[in-house]
């Protein structure tokens, strides 16, 4: 019903929308989403020609090409086939007609019905979206918040469109509100074209079946909401779940590294993406579709950074690590979770190099690893306990520079240089006192920094982590963690994270495997896994672990 | 609010045909005594232009051009005394009434309300029938009706720059009053001190010229105004040509050109206006 | 902002509170005028008989009315004696004597008002709705040639002096092409009757109409158009546009109702300024109003009546302002209500 092909709207010079495909039937609901400035509005205003951007393309709305149609044809329309649900900001209705006579209006422009009917429609309208009977003759300063939107819901839908664009509609609205008007505009939007702009990643799941992330004009994830929310294919896209506070992940909330730079050439987002690779910079990446995702990427999405497949290691004939096969993505961390003895550090061993696999393979970006010094350089490790990680005999220069020494990188100066930038990042002083310090000098949370610079100094795609923290203080291991986090945001850093403790896993990592006697027993985003444990020993563990807490709890709160 | 309003003036082609026009008149008036000294002068009356006298004569044979160009010396000093005087009165009531609050700005602002809903210009009549005011005297009235208008502004503005964070942050370390009305809030007054003069210049040289032209201040003033009315009595004649026309002509220049500043100036400090190219 | 029925008490409450405020600023400015017109007179040299009169006066009266005014004034008892006399007369309606018509002020006034407000009450009518029309067309049309023209040709309107346009009205249309009438509000001694008269009033009136017009439209124009920019800006423009309002609708029934509350304000300081315009006007015409007697007046130095014309202009501004923030309360319900 509705198709829209190369839209692209312009404001003089700055081009707004670029080319924007959307097919949606009646009964559909699209969710756009992205962050202020992605061209979300504009595409909604597009759409209602209201945008006074100079558009170019294609929009067909039943048949009629909306680019075509003449201004008058295009007023008959507004307000009557299509409709558009304001964000209920303090101005969005006239200030100086009553509530009914608003929706009296929005009925009566395309209705040449007698003033009897018009009010009678109006008043079973505001009826239907649940406005008091009392409040019908109020004006709009004499509202809440809530019952503006419901106003404006009424005079969207006062000719029954068929098209229905809502922009933020549940803006500026507190939780309760917010729940209410969710649920009046579902019934609303069933049975229509439905398209709800909103940087609110939870209204967009509420209310749309499919959902389309924009960032600076360009689509570049559109699929199954439900999809696209439990497995993001697009770097932006994970990052604006990431950034989104929500009941369902229990990762700590990231960013997005920098922010959009208007105006730029190439992919739009290549800027602030981490797994950017030469092209990225120099052509825009065309929408490809992929098993019913649509992205628009050089590397087809988030890009597997290591791939564990089917892998078998036998000591003695017995299984340590049976048919192990485990994806990790740039950027992600996937926190590998099981009792000790599971087999969890040997397959880390396996991935290093440091044991050889009795069956199946590892693939670093799609190569199958080698063990040499590039994988040396790309994959990196730190160990439970970082002193002992550490030669005595090295202070902490020494220490941080041994990899470049070890795989002979650039000049004396420039090792001296990258040392000390490692150790920037990973939080540390860089004055010389501390530098000619000897591992048994320093704190369990400064020798673990020193073996994390120590892992950056090779800028490494991924870090394998086993039990990094569970050496340390409680403090210190928040501080930790807090900086592999960043680290990760940063510099687009995967970490494979080994843990017996569910409880962390569930702070720090996107997914969670679970390990039980050298196989992988389940495996899938951390919020999933934790509120619906598939398998047994999962469930059992998550039981321990709010139990203990539970327990705490009761202990010492409840005495 | 931080605008540059020299900047913004001259990106405004009224703004610059206004400021063009004044600064003429002006010029014309600051030199009046070298280009045309002699005025009182009487010749022949109501002789047509010529090359000895270029607009004619007067009903007193006094030549006219010479008679306008000191016309423009009583609207500039006018228009200068006022805004400076009016202006100081707007700042010190509105400015205190904003500072100090309470009864006291309620009394100013009722003083100020019930002086703006008076017909001014009839009150003015009325005192200068029974004062016959010489150009100071004129200068002291006129201030005395138009400062309302500029002290409503000023005290609002005042009130908002207060509330600004700098200011609140400027108390937060223990200023003074004095300190942050000398430091922080007079200097940002600044632009809209200069639109409020401006306003005041344009109603003085109006009201001076109408009183003038009523007959009811100082008849040895040379005025615009006084000649209009003169010439008005000899409407069946042709001198009005270059007697009447000439000095209205004059009069509404002056007043458009300060019109044109002040709505440039109006547009500079409200960016909203600013849009339309 | 919800209404809760306490709240709904207080409202009312604050409603008469406000009417309050305003009058008593209208009883200050009367009280102001008041004051001015007793105590003026008074301050000058000389008896007050002598500086309430004028040279010119005295010489033309007897003595026996000289005693009869400082009788009436009661001008040789002390001042507050004075003040309670001039206010009982002010309450009967007695403006004091006109030696110049030799009658009392307030006949004389009452028989000049009735042409100044037919004139300033049409000029107030027709300038400030084709301001606002103008102002709206205009501002919906932001940069456009016509606009811009508009724009330009009312800043220029707006910045001349009233008097001035109407003396080359009067020179051109008047003077040279004959056209009009040169002064007067009906033609002596025609004996016009019914239609005729109507067509004759409506002659003499067309020139000074026209000039107060010319003057008054501006002001009310540039408001307008600035409020529209602001108006169209609002999100309910947006909001009635999406609902496929059209284009009439959206511009008067939309932003220009919104954009008529602020010219509205407006209005009412905007009344002194017309009234004054009027004066000026008729003075140019000799169109016999206030503002002809006035000039009369001044040239009589009839002092009397000079106060007692700024007395009843004062009067008839405030009530006009008073009319004024009446029709704004009407207009706007956020002060209508929930103030």
């Amino acid at each position: 019903m509705l198709e829209i092909s190369g839209l692209r709207a312009r404001y003089g010079e700055h081009e707004v929308l670029r080319g924007i495909d959307l097919m949606l039937e009646k009964g559909d609901s699209l969710a756009v989403v992205g962050e202020s400035g992605a061209g979300k509005t504009t595409l909604g205003l597009s759409i209602m020609r209201l945008a006074g951007a100079r558009l170019e393309g294609n929009m067909v709305f039943d048949g009629m090409n909306l680019l075509e149609l003449s201004d008058e044809e295009m007023r008959r329309l507004r307000g009557d086939r299509m409709a558009m649900v304001f964000q209920n900001v303090e101005d969005a209705l006239d200030p100086v007609y009553t509530a009914e006579e608003q929706v009296c209006e929005a009925i009566a422009a395309h209705n040449k019905w007698s003033r009897e009917r018009i009010r009678e429609r109006a008043r079973a309208l505001l009826t239907a979206v649940g406005l008091d009977e009392m409040r019908y003759q109020l004006y709009p300063h004499q509202m809440s918040g809530g019952e503006r939107q419901r106003v404006l819901i009424a005079m969207a839908l006062a000719n029954d469109p068929d098209l229905l664009i809502l922009d933020e509609p549940t803006a500026s609205l507190d939780a309760l509100t917010k729940a209410d008007i969710v649920e009046l505009l579902r019934s609303a939007t069933s049975d229509r074209i439905s398209i709800i702009i909103t940087h609110d990643i939870s209204l967009a799941s509420a209310l749309s079946k499919r959902m389309a992330v924009l960032y600076s004009g360009m689509i570049m994830e559109m699929g199954r909401t439900a999809d696209l929310i439990r497995e993001p294919k697009h770097p932006y896209t994970r990052g604006l779940l990431r950034s989104f506070p929500s009941m369902n992940t229990t990762k700590d909330l990231q960013g997005i590294p920098g922010r959009t730079i208007p105006r730029i050439g190439g992919c739009p987002f290549h800027p602030r993406c981490t797994q950017r690779i030469e092209i990225c910079a120099r052509e825009v990446p065309r929408p490809e579709e992929l098993n019913g995702r649509l992205i628009a990427c050089h590397r087809g999405g988030i890009v597997p950074l290591l791939e564990i497949r089917d892998v078998c290691k036998f000591f003695s004939s017995f299984p340590a690590v049976s048919h192990v096969s485990l994806t990790l993505y740039e950027g992600e961390t996937l926190a590998l979770v099981g009792e000790s003895g599971s087999g969890k550090t040997t397959l880390a061993k396996i991935i290093m190099g440091l044991i050889e696999p009795d069956s199946g393979e590892i693939l670093l970006e799609g190569e199958r690893a080698r063990w040499d010094a590039g994988f040396y350089r790309r994959v990196q490790m730190i160990f439970q306990n970082p002193k002992e990680s550490i030669s005595h005999r090295l202070n902490v220069l020494q220490a941080v520079r041994e990899p470049l020494d070890v795989q002979r990188i650039g000049s004396e100066e420039e090792r001296v240089a990258r040392a000390m930038k490692a150790l920037e990042s990973a939080e540390l002083s860089t004055d010389p006192e501390f530098l000619r310090k000897y591992p048994h000098q320093l704190s369990g949370g400064e020798a673990q920094r020193v073996a994390i610079a120590r892992a950056l100094v090779m800028h490494p795609k991924l870090l394998i982590a086993d039990e990094p923290t569970s050496a340390l203080d409680p403090s210190v291991q928040a501080k930790i963690l807090r900086l592999l986090m960043d680290l990760q945001e940063r510099m687009g850093l995967s970490i494979l994270f080994i843990t017996h403790d569910i409880a962390l896993a569930r702070k720090v990592s996107d997914r969670i495997a679970v390990m039980l006697r050298g196989s992988i027993v389940e495996e899938g985003p951390s919020g999933e896994v934790l509120r619906e444990p598939a398998h047994q020993y999962t469930a059992s563990l998550v039981e321990c672990a709010s139990i203990c807490t539970r327990m705490a709890w009761e202990t010492h709160v409840l005495d | 609010m931080h605008v540059d309003l020299w900047r913004e003036m001259r990106s405004s082609p009224a703004g610059i045909f206004g400021m063009a026009i004044v600064a003429i008149i002006a010029g014309l008036a600051v030199s009046a005594p070298l280009i045309a000294p002699s005025y009182r002068e009487i010749g022949p009356v109501f002789s047509p232009p010529s090359g000895e006298h270029l607009l004619g004569t007067d009903d007193l044979g006094q030549d006219i051009a010479a008679k306008l160009i000191h016309g423009a010396r009583t609207s500039l000093m006018i228009a200068v005394g006022v805004a400076l005087l009016s202006a100081l009165i707007s700042v010190v009531v509105g400015g205190s009434a904003a500072m100090l609050g309470g009864t006291y700005d309620r009394v100013c602002m009722r003083a100020v309300d019930a002086v703006i809903s008076l017909p001014s210009v009839v009150v003015m009549i009325l005192v200068a029938a029974y004062l016959r005011p010489s150009l100071g005297l004129l200068i002291i009235l006129i201030s005395l009706f138009s400062w309302p208008g500029g002290a409503r502004i000023v005290r609002s503005q005042t009130l908002s720059l207060r509330e600004r964070l700098h200011v609140v942050a400027a108390r937060a370390f223990g200023a003074s009053r004095r300190y942050i009305l000398l430091r922080h809030i007079v200097p940002d007054l600044g632009p809209i001190l200069v639109a409020i003069m401006i306003q005041d210049a344009r109603r003085a040289v109006l009201m001076e010229a109408g009183l003038a032209f009523l007959g009811v201040s100082d008849p040895m003033m040379v005025s615009w105004g006084r000649m209009m009315k003169q010439a008005m009595s000899f409407t069946y004649l042709d001198v009005w040509k270059w007697w009447l026309i000439p000095a209205g002509v004059l009069l509404s220049l002056t007043l458009v050109g300060l019109s044109l500043i002040a709505a440039s100036l109006e547009r500079a400090m409200d960016p909203r206006l600013q849009e339309d190219a | 902002m919800a209404i809760h029925m306490p709240i709904l008490i207080r409202r009312c409450d604050a409603v008469i509170k406000m009417d309050l405020i305003w009058l008593s600023n209208y009883a200050i400015s009367f009280l102001l005028i008041l004051i001015l017109n007793f105590v003026l007179p008074r301050m000058m040299p000389g008896d007050p008989l002598h500086a309430i009169y004028g040279e010119e006066a005295l010489i033309s009266m007897t003595p026996e009315m000289e005693a009869e005014i400082i009788k009436r004034f009661a001008l040789d008892q002390p001042w507050h004696a004075q003040l309670i006399t001039y206010i009982t007369a002010l309450l009967s309606g007695d403006l004091g004597y006109s030696y110049y018509y030799r009658t009392g002020v307030t006949d004389v006034i009452l028989g000049f008002l009735p042409w100044t407000l037919l004139l300033t009450g049409l000029a107030f009518v027709i300038s400030s709705s084709a301001g606002v029309i103008l102002g709206i067309e205009s501002g919906y049309r932001r940069g456009s040639k016509l606009d811009g023209c508009m724009l330009s040709g009312m800043m220029f309107l707006g910045g001349m002096p009233d008097f001035f346009i109407g003396i080359v009205l009067l020179l051109l249309f008047g003077v040279t092409l004959g056209w009009a009438p040169l002064g007067g509000a009906v033609s002596p001694y025609a004996g016009h009757e019914g239609i005729d008269l109507v067509l004759d009033i409506a002659h003499h009136l067309v020139l000074p109409l026209i000039s107060l017009v010319l003057v008054q439209i501006a002001p009310t124009y540039l408001l307008t158009r600035n409020a529209m920019l602001n108006t169209l800006r609002a999100r309910f423009i947006m909001t009635a546009k999406a609902t496929g309002l059209g284009e009439g609708a959206i511009r008067y029934r939309h932003a220009g109702r919104n954009s008529l509350l602020p010219v509205v304000t407006a209005m009412g300081m905007r009344v002194p300024n017309m009234i004054t315009g009027t004066l000026f006007l008729e003075i140019v015409f000799s169109y016999p109003g206030v503002g002809t007697l006035l000039n009369t007046a001044l040239s009589a130095r009839d002092y009397p009546l000079i106060q007692g014309v700024l007395l009843i202009v004062t009067v008839t501004v405030l009530t006009t302002n008073f009319l004024v923030d009446m029709t704004y309360v009407r207009l706007d319900p956020r002060v209508r209500y929930a103030r």
